[in-house]
């Protein structure tokens, strides 16, 4: 026979144990209660240890070796996840009192009222209930916080910290995570020839499941890059390795360029990613023509088309992802592109991490007091502005 | 977020409204899952009330996209707003989905 409620009732009145059952037969037959007696605290104590099943307790007060103030008092040492009820002379404030102060949920008075003592039994497992969710939903979000450390981590650990700083090419580049979500991540991956790939780019989700994915994509493209000198190539080659077996439908956008300092030349191809914006030594400035790809890691035997620029020397190109443009102020306004563009108007951009500062600067400046909701980062190429 | 459907015989309408973000995609995709039922053969979108979609929320959209299309059913999308075409086209998923101007084109293309 099963139940979904054990209570334990500490009476030394013999005839209670009879009463009891017998009022509540419609309960303990419907499968609702299940009923265990105790005499005297010490009893009931020893009860509580063998049967940690169960849920509720309802005590006399005056009882022989242990009375029921000081069960009460004992019980959050042996259970401490269970609720009690007193069982009171009428009147007896101060008895009451005291139990309520050790720590009971309620109490009903004597002689005993068997519909009020359902009542109360009723509102104080679900009492028990809600604290029990309650108690899991603060275990998940723990785990889940504790999970998104992990993501987090995964994710710092990837990002370069060193960049290309010789004259007539310098990179830098800055992430600044969100609470709680990780998906951007960027590349600089040096080549033959002394060309440079370099990559940006956001996972979808957030996660350890989404980390371990965005680690992965970040391996494949450094690889491919290395394999390969054709952008397109590179990801046509990521998505056909991402593809496999990705039954979560987690995707990636990645926007992968070559940058040849010597050819002034940028090659690039684009999976579903924001369009980088070139800035000219004017301040003026325009957005890299799209190559129409799709995002990475959900459909096969994609082909990614490739542009190539050439750039003057002082040009600057500035890869982001959507956490700069899509920024939300107090008003639920998108920084958008318009805003990134005159960042940089009527500036001569020198200083490839004075570039990248004020893209942060601004953003935030936008967003005032309203949180972070995705990754931000921006890469900032600088190209011969200083004579090479 | 708010959803709320309206069933056609074999035609699913879905209507979301708010931010479509990593913040309640489980829970829109909790709603798309108890809303869609086996006989449903087209689960029209109508996303016009929707002010933002984040990539966690393009995934519900595509995971629901590759549900449907495993039993031979499939998803459209209508009434974008602007920011919001923009990011299926710069994702390049407005190749993968139809996306259609208003419910009635979306309606027009089923046949």
């Amino acid at each position: 026979m099963s139940w979904k409620y054990k209570i334990l009732v500490v009476d030394d009145e013999p005839d209670l144990e009879r009463l009891m059952l017998q009022r509540m037969r419609r309960d303990i037959r419907a499968g609702l209660y299940k009923f265990v007696f105790a005499h005297n605290g010490v009893e009931a104590l020893d009860l509580l240890k063998e049967q940690p099943d169960i849920d509720l307790v309802l005590s006399d007060i005056n009882m022989p070796k242990m009375d029921g103030l000081t069960l009460i008092g004992q019980i959050p040492k042996v259970q401490p996840d269970i609720r009690s009820v007193i069982i009171s002379a009428y009147g007896d404030m101060k008895n009451i009192r005291t139990a309520m102060n050790r720590g009971a949920f309620d109490f009903v008075t004597k002689p005993i009222d068997f519909d009020d003592l359902k009542l109360t039994i009723s509102r104080t497992l679900q009492h028990l209930v809600e604290w029990r969710d309650a108690l899991k939903s603060r275990d998940k979000l723990a785990a889940l916080q504790n999970e998104l450390g992990v993501a987090s981590k995964i994710q710092q650990s990837i990002l370069p910290t060193r960049f290309p700083d010789r004259p007539g090419c310098r990179i830098f580049a800055n992430m600044k995570p969100a609470r709680n979500v990780g998906g951007d991540f960027f590349d600089v991956i040096h080549l033959a020839d002394g060309r440079i790939g370099i990559a940006i780019a956001d996972v979808s989700d957030k996660g350890v499941p989404a980390a371990l994915f965005m680690m992965s994509c970040r391996t494949l493209i450094k690889g491919a890059a290395i394999g390969k000198t054709d952008p397109g190539e590179v990801l046509h080659e990521v998505n056909q390795l991402l593809q496999e077996d990705n039954d979560a439908a987690m995707f990636v956008t990645v926007f992968y360029g070559v940058y040849d300092p010597d050819s002034q030349r940028f090659h690039y191809a684009n999976g579903g990613h924001n369009s980088p914006l070139v800035v000219h030594a004017d301040g003026s400035s325009a957005e890299l023509p799209l190559t129409g790809g799709i995002a990475l890691g959900l459909i096969p035997d994609l082909d990614y088309e490739n542009k190539t620029v050439t750039l003057s020397p002082g040009d600057l190109i500035v890869l982001y992802t959507d956490g700069v443009t899509e920024a939300f102020d107090e008003q639920e306004n998108q920084f958008g592109t318009q805003r990134l563009q005159e960042v940089f108007a009527g500036t001569k951009p020198t200083d490839v991490q004075a570039a990248n500062r004020s893209v942060f600067e601004a953003v935030e400046k936008f967003a005032g007091d309203t949180p972070q909701s995705d990754d931000i980062t921006c890469v900032t190429l600088l190209h011969g502005s200083d004579g090479g | 977020m708010e959803i709320s459907t309206e069933r056609e015989g074999s035609l699913l309408v879905a209507r979301a409204g708010g931010r479509l973000d990593s913040i309640n995609a489980r829970e829109f995709d909790d709603a798309l899952k108890s809303a869609i039922s086996e006989s449903d053969q087209v689960l029209i979108m109508d996303l016009e009330k929707v002010s933002y979609v984040s990539s966690a929320g393009l995934r519900v959209i595509l995971l629901t996209a590759k549900t449907l299309q495993q039993r031979s059913a499939k998803l459209l999308i209508c009434s974008l707003a602007e920011p919001i075409r923009e990011v299926f086209e710069i994702s390049g998923f407005d190749k993968i989905i139809p996306i259609h101007a208003d419910l009635a084109a979306a309606r027009a293309s089923i046949g």
